[in-house]
This record gives structure tokens, C-alpha cells and sequence, in this order.
């Protein structure tokens, strides 16, 4: 392949120049140079023909991306395609990822290295999730990224590590390597890695699709919850190493879940599968089955794979039951709280109890705590807005130790007050919470 | 791997996975994950430091290696630990370093030239080297290791010996060969024996060529190296093991030979202008 030089100058397909300041990665595909485009920084990939089977295919394919436009503002879109050079070569521009988000490749590895400001030297910094909340809302919002890409009529040819990064603090999710998104059931016969790759398609039967995206989003969800492969156990690692045939069979044709309810010879090993084994039994039961039933049936039929819907009501629901002790601040799943009766759990580092709360939508009970946030998704059936705050638990600020549910939506709610009269509760007002609450959020009524 | 070997692993395996006893407070934190165990990767290079080599030659390689490092540090994928041995043959055989580094740790150290070339020596030394007990004894899954040698003569010890022992090993079977021949004196057939095959044999005569020849070959092998997989082209066809058995090896071999076709420099031969 031909690499750029710093300072060369790249001629867009419909007009201007970008000026190349620096190589900064190298994939499978090609390298990726910063460069400097109308007084702005890009980032340009330069792919390299002999890395593709019909390199044409692959540029035609990328014009049309860029011309459609990106479906949803978390993909890092490529946005400009360059001339092809006198030897075939070419690259297309995308924004820059921001600094405050977080390959999740560092996420998996718990660091990244970076320039030390006072004395220049590499140094590593931690990269982990700040809160519960910030992980499980990020599981959410890849869900969110496929569902919108779907509707668009598109699926991802193929997926890496590298094409997800994450803020770390909020949980917001960016998509990169948009330029190997297709319309479905095309196949650029782009190689990649298994990890994500449904077995089907690893196998040469099936053409990239809703379906193998439905795998890939599995996977996904799985490495951000248990960090770590669901299908690299105890067989795969008993290999010499990984050959082409062993990708094949682990990942193809014998591919075989690391915590499949009926067969453990594919278990994962400690020492290296230490998080899988550690995090497995905390999670509550319906998240093991969603994984189960996505990498057991999911395996051989595509079509018992879970939907983005599925996983966002799965992931919505492990949201709300996050605890965070009043008393002592452990911060957990339900599951790992002690349940003293229905409505109640107790910490078991302190012994604090916590009340619950239950919404005419769920089957579940939610747990109440100091700081815990109801999302409008949650109190209103017909949303899907799994962001924006409706309610918060709060604190009383005339009234110190007096918790109560404060209206943050620009609605009216109607609650029952220690008087047992249902009073309005405007946006921005609040209500104690109380042995005798009721809710009536609208669509969703709530009781104590 | 011999049975008994085999079946001690095994057991091994299932008692570090007995279901785990109850976790404490400290040790339930989802956010708590330590980091995801990389695959490895080890690339040897076996290079030949015999009295030929003296002068413009090794002067060469070891510049070319030098720079080779960092180039090899960004390709590699993030998931992938790359480990670097470097085994050097002349009158004797010795390892740069007592085992492989890590790329990102790995310091180049100038090599010299002397001696006659022991290349069957070397073999054996390699093969010895590559087990589990040995220089490939990474827990976690490891990917089949890019031997890449580098020679400019014939060999002085018998190395056909030295490469059946190689032969036999099966991390050699699994593994991404390559060769490199240096001036007109290295035997292409002899590399390619090594090799397996003669698309993943290269020649430098000059300078320039033996520079570019390393980074091809030492840079796309160990792309491919590092990469789980092939995917099919025909997608109409199920794939079988045959199919992609040695896939990694046919496509080293291709991307070589198409990478070698570029090459145009023209600068002086090494065996010219003395």
C-alpha cells in the first residue's frame, strides 16, 4: 500500500484539500492519518486495496454511505470520500472521536496509555466505567445504535472492539468504523475478527444481516457485562493455539457458550477468564437467560436471537434495580441485596433496609433510595426516551432526613399525601415518600 | 504435547473452573473487572550473523530491525500481546534476549557479525524453544507464532536435520513462515524448504530492498498473525477445515509476492562495488 506522508495534500471528491498532519493507527483496512480540513481536524482513513477483495465494490458501497447520511448523530459517519489517486488508492473523512470518550478496546484492558503533560513519558491511566449507572446505560445505548441502523435499512458488516467508544462517566456511546456499514444481506467479504461474527456467517452460509447483527449486539452486551468472550472457555484454550481450523470449529460449527445450562466442557478457566466467572452468578436471573437463550438456541437459529427491543427492556429493567445504600454506599444489583420480606431489601454490608416501590407497568418492584432516578421511559408506556430524568428521589432541603420523589417531567402528577388526599404535583414540586404512597403518573400509576 | 501431558492440562482446566465460592463485599463490583486476558502472539526471527554478514549487511539490519519495532507496535491489534524472540546464528546459536518481550517493552540490540553459519543448530534450538514449557507458555489463547528467517548463505552444519525436528514440532506446522534471502549467495529452494513454500521466500540484493523485504514481510505477517481469522469469499459455500487450513499461510504467501511486485528500487547490489 502506499502510505501518506505528513503534510500531503488529499483532493476530496467534490472539492478542497485535506492536509495530512500525522499517522495515528493502523488497522486491518488500511491506516488512519489526522489531517486538517477547512480550519478543522479529520480523521482519514486510507484503505488499502490489497486488503479487499473488490476494492471498487467496497468505494461504491462507501459513496453511497456518505450520500445517504448518518442515521443517527452516534455514528462517526464518513462524511467526505477523497479522488482516487493515479494508482486506485483513496480515503474517506470522519469527524474525530472526542477526547471524553473511550475506546472500548481500553475499556476491556482497564488502561490507556497516554502523554504524560509534565515530563512527556507514556504513561498508564485507568479506564473504567465511574458508575453502575454509566455501564448498564451504556449497554442500552449500543442497543439504541443498532435499532437505529436497522430502521435505516443498514447492518455492519463486521464489528470489532475498536468500533464502540464510550463515555465512561455517562455511559453515552459513539459508533466508529462506519464505513464498513451495508445495506443488509450484502457481503463485501470484509475479514475481521470472530468475536463478533455470527456463526453462520463465519461458516460461509449466511451474508451479513439484521440477523448476524442481532449476534454481534449479543456479544456486545455480553463483553460489556462479563469482559470476556462467551464462547472462549475451557475447549478453545485447551487448543495448542488458534488456528483457522479451531476459529472455525469454536466459533462455526462447534461453537459452543461458555455457560450453556447443559454441557460445561466449554467453561471458563480462571486465570483467564477470572471476570466471567467472577460476575456470572451476581447478575439477576433474567439477564442469564437473555444470554443463554442468545448463545445457546441463538447459536444454530438466527431467529431466536434477541431484538433490540428485548434487550432494552432487559437492560432498562437492570437499570432500575441498581441499589445505592443510603447509610453505607455499597452499590449493587438487586440480586446481590438481601430480601428481608417482598417489599423490602436489606444492605447486606450494613444492614440498612430499602424500601421498594411497584409501577402498574412492571411485574417487578423498584427499589427506593436517596439520588434514584425514574426516566420517562419508565413512567410512560408510549416512550422510548430512556434518558431523560422524570423523577428523582430526593432529600427535603427545608426538612433534612425527609426523602420524597421530586417531578422533574413538565407534567402534572397526582400523588397521595400523608393526609390520604391525592394532591397535584406540578413539574419541579415534590411528595414525601410515605407507608400510603400512590402515584398517578398519567399512564402509570405507582403504590408503595 | 505427549497423552500423560495432554490429560494433566485437562485435569488442571476443570479444577480452576469449579463453580466459584461466595464472593466477599470488596469482590462483587461489577465495575470491578480486571482487564480481559489478551490473545499472544509470538514472532521469532532467526537471523543469521555469520561473517558474511559483516559490514553492510548487518549494518542494514540492524537500522531496518531498529526502525521495524514501533512500525510493529502500531500494527498490532489492541487485543493482541505481541512478543518479539530473536534467536541469531553463526559459529553458535544465542537468543537476544533469555525470553520473548513484549513489543512494547522491546529494545532492539545491535547485532555483529562473525563466524561460520549454524543454521540446523538453530532449528533445533527453535524447536526445543517452541512448546508450552518453553517460550509459549502463555495462559491465554496464543495464535500460531510468525518465524521469519533471515540468512545470506548456504548453511554450514547439516540443517536438514535441524528442520525435521522443526517439522514435528506443531506450533512450526500451525506457524507463519517466512524467509529472506540476502545477496546472491542464499538459496532461494533451501528458504523455501523452511518455508514450505516459495511464495513466502524473498530476496533483497541491495540496501534498499533488504529494508523494505523485512518491514513486508515482519509487518504483514504479523497482521495476518495476529488475526483470528479469513473470512470466506464464496459466501454461497459452507466453509470446511480444508478449506481454511493453512488459509493464514496461502495469504502471507500472496500478499508478500503482490507486495514484492512494488518494489522498485534500484540501488546498489551488496555483492557489487567492493
Amino acid at each position: 500500500m502506499v502510505n501518506l506522508k505528513v503534510g500531503q495534500e488529499v483532493e476530496l471528491e467534490y472539492g478542497g484539500k485535506a492536509i495530512v498532519k500525522r499517522e495515528i493507527g493502523r488497522g486491518g483496512q488500511g491506516s488512519v492519518y489526522l489531517v486538517e480540513y477547512n480550519g478543522m481536524e479529520w480523521a482519514l482513513k486510507w484503505y488499502d486495496s490489497s486488503k479487499f477483495r473488490d476494492i471498487a465494490e467496497f468505494r461504491k458501497n462507501l459513496k453511497n454511505i456518505v450520500s445517504d447520511g448518518s442515521p443517527y448523530n452516534k455514528f462517526v459517519w464518513p462524511k467526505y470520500l477523497t479522488k482516487q489517486s493515479e494508482d486506485g488508492q483513496f480515503g474517506c473523512l470522519t469527524e474525530m472521536v472526542p477526547e471524553s470518550f473511550d475506546s472500548f478496546v481500553n475499556i476491556l484492558r482497564d488502561f490507556k496509555v497516554v502523554t504524560d503533560p509534565l515530563t512527556s513519558h507514556l504513561v498508564r491511566k485507568p479506564v473504567r466505567f465511574t458508575r453502575l449507572y454509566a455501564m448498564v446505560t451504556a449497554a442500552i445505548n449500543i442497543v439504541n445504535t443498532f435499532r437505529k441502523l436497522h430502521t435505516a435499512g443498514k447492518c455492519f458488516q463486521y464489528l470489532n472492539d475498536g468500533a464502540f467508544f464510550v463515555n465512561i462517566e455517562t455511559g453515552a456511546v459513539l459508533i466508529g468504523s462506519c464505513d464498513n456499514i451495508t445495506a443488509e444481506n450484502m457481503d463485501m467479504g470484509i475479514t475481521g475478527k470472530p468475536g463478533y461474527t455470527a456463526p453462520e456467517y463465519v461458516l460461509g452460509k449466511a451474508k451479513p444481516s439484521r440477523q448476524t447483527d442481532y449476534y454481534a449486539l449479543a456479544v456486545a452486551l455480553f463483553k460489556v457485562l462479563f469482559r470476556g468472550d462467551p464462547l472462549e472457555g475451557r475447549k478453545v484454550v485447551m487448543d495448542i493455539c488458534l488456528t483457522e481450523e479451531d476459529v472455525l470449529k469454536h466459533y462455526g460449527e462447534k461453537a459452543l457458550f461458555v455457560m450453556h445450562p447443559d454441557d460445561d466442557s466449554n467453561r471458563p478457566v480462571r486465570g483467564i477468564h477470572d471476570n466471567i466467572i467472577k460476575f456470572w452468578d451476581t447478575y439477576p436471573e433474567y439477564i442469564k437467560d437473555a444470554f443463554v437463550k442468545s448463545f445457546t438456541e441463538g447459536i444454530s437459529d438466527p431467529e431466536k436471537r434477541l431484538d433490540e427491543d428485548q434487550w432494552q427492556e432487559i437492560f432498562i429493567r437492570l437499570r432500575s434495580e441498581i441499589i445505592q445504600c443510603d447509610i453505607c454506599g455499597r452499590t449493587n444489583f438487586v440480586s446481590l441485596f438481601d430480601k428481608i420480606d417482598s417489599t423490602t431489601y436489606k444492605c447486606p454490608k450494613c444492614g440498612y433496609d430499602i424500601a421498594t416501590i411497584h409501577f402498574s407497568n412492571y411485574d417487578w418492584r423498584l427499589p427506593v433510595y436517596k439520588g434514584r432516578k425514574f426516566y420517562e421511559c419508565e413512567i410512560n408506556p408510549f416512550s422510548d426516551d430512556f434518558l431523560s430524568v422524570s423523577g428523582e428521589v430526593v432529600e427535603n432541603k427545608l426538612r433534612p432526613g425527609v426523602m420524597g420523589i421530586k417531578n422533574c417531567s413538565s407534567r402534572t402528577w397526582k400523588a397521595k399525601m400523608p393526609d390520604g388526599q391525592f394532591h397535584d404535583v406540578g413539574p419541579g414540586k415534590g411528595f414525601p415518600l410515605w407507608q400510603g404512597l400512590e402515584i398517578d403518573f398519567g399512564r402509570v400509576k405507582a403504590k408503595m | 504435547m505427549s497423552n500423560k501431558n495432554n490429560k494433566s492440562a485437562q485435569e488442571s482446566v476443570k479444577e480452576n473452573t469449579r463453580a466459584s465460592s461466595l464472593l466477599d463485599f470488596d469482590d462483587d463490583d461489577p465495575l470491578g473487572a480486571t482487564a480481559v486476558s489478551k490473545k499472544s502472539l509470538v514472532i521469532f526471527f532467526l537471523i543469521d550473523t555469520s561473517g558474511s554478514m559483516k559490514g553492510k549487511k548487518m549494518g542494514e539490519l540492524n537500522t531496518v530491525m531498529e526502525e521495524l519495532i514501533p512500525e510493529i507496535r502500531r500494527v498490532g491489534e489492541a487485543d493482541t500481546d505481541v512478543k518479539i524472540a530473536v534467536l541469531t546464528f553463526s559459529t553458535d546459536i544465542a537468543w537476544m534476549y533469555s525470553i520473548p518481550i513484549s513489543i512494547e517493552e522491546f529494545e532492539w540490540s545491535r547485532l555483529e557479525a562473525s563466524g561460520v553459519t549454524s543454521m540446523g543448530a538453530a532449528f533445533q534450538e527453535l524447536s526445543a524453544r517452541m512448546s508450552r514449557n518453553s517460550f509459549l507458555n502463555s495462559p491465554s489463547l496464543s495464535f500460531a507464532p510468525v518465524i521469519f528467517l533471515m540468512t545470506d548463505g548456504y548453511p554450514s552444519d547439516d540443517y536438514r536435520e535441524g528442520l525435521k525436528a522443526l517439522q514435528s514440532n506443531s506450533w512450526y506446522k500451525f506457524g507463519l513462515k517466512a524467509a529472506l534471502g540476502i545477496g546472491n549467495e542464499a538459496n532461494d529452494e533451501m528458504l523455501a524448504e523452511f518455508t514450505g513454500s516459495k511464495d513466502t521466500v524473498v530476496h533483497a540484493y541491495s540496501g534498499g530492498q533488504l529494508a523494505q523485504m523485512i518491514k513486508v514481510v515482519a509487518v504483514t505477517a504479523s497482521q495476518i498473525g495476529s488475526k483470528s481469522m479469513t473470512l470466506s469469499d464464496e459466501t454461497n459455500k459452507e466453509l470446511t477445515e480444508e478449506d481454511v487450513m493453512t488459509a493464514k499461510q496461502k495469504m502471507l504467501g500472496q500478499q508478500i509476492q503482490e507486495l514484492v511486485k512494488q518494489d522498485d528500487s534500484n540501488d546498489v547490489s551488496f555483492d557489487t562495488g567492493w
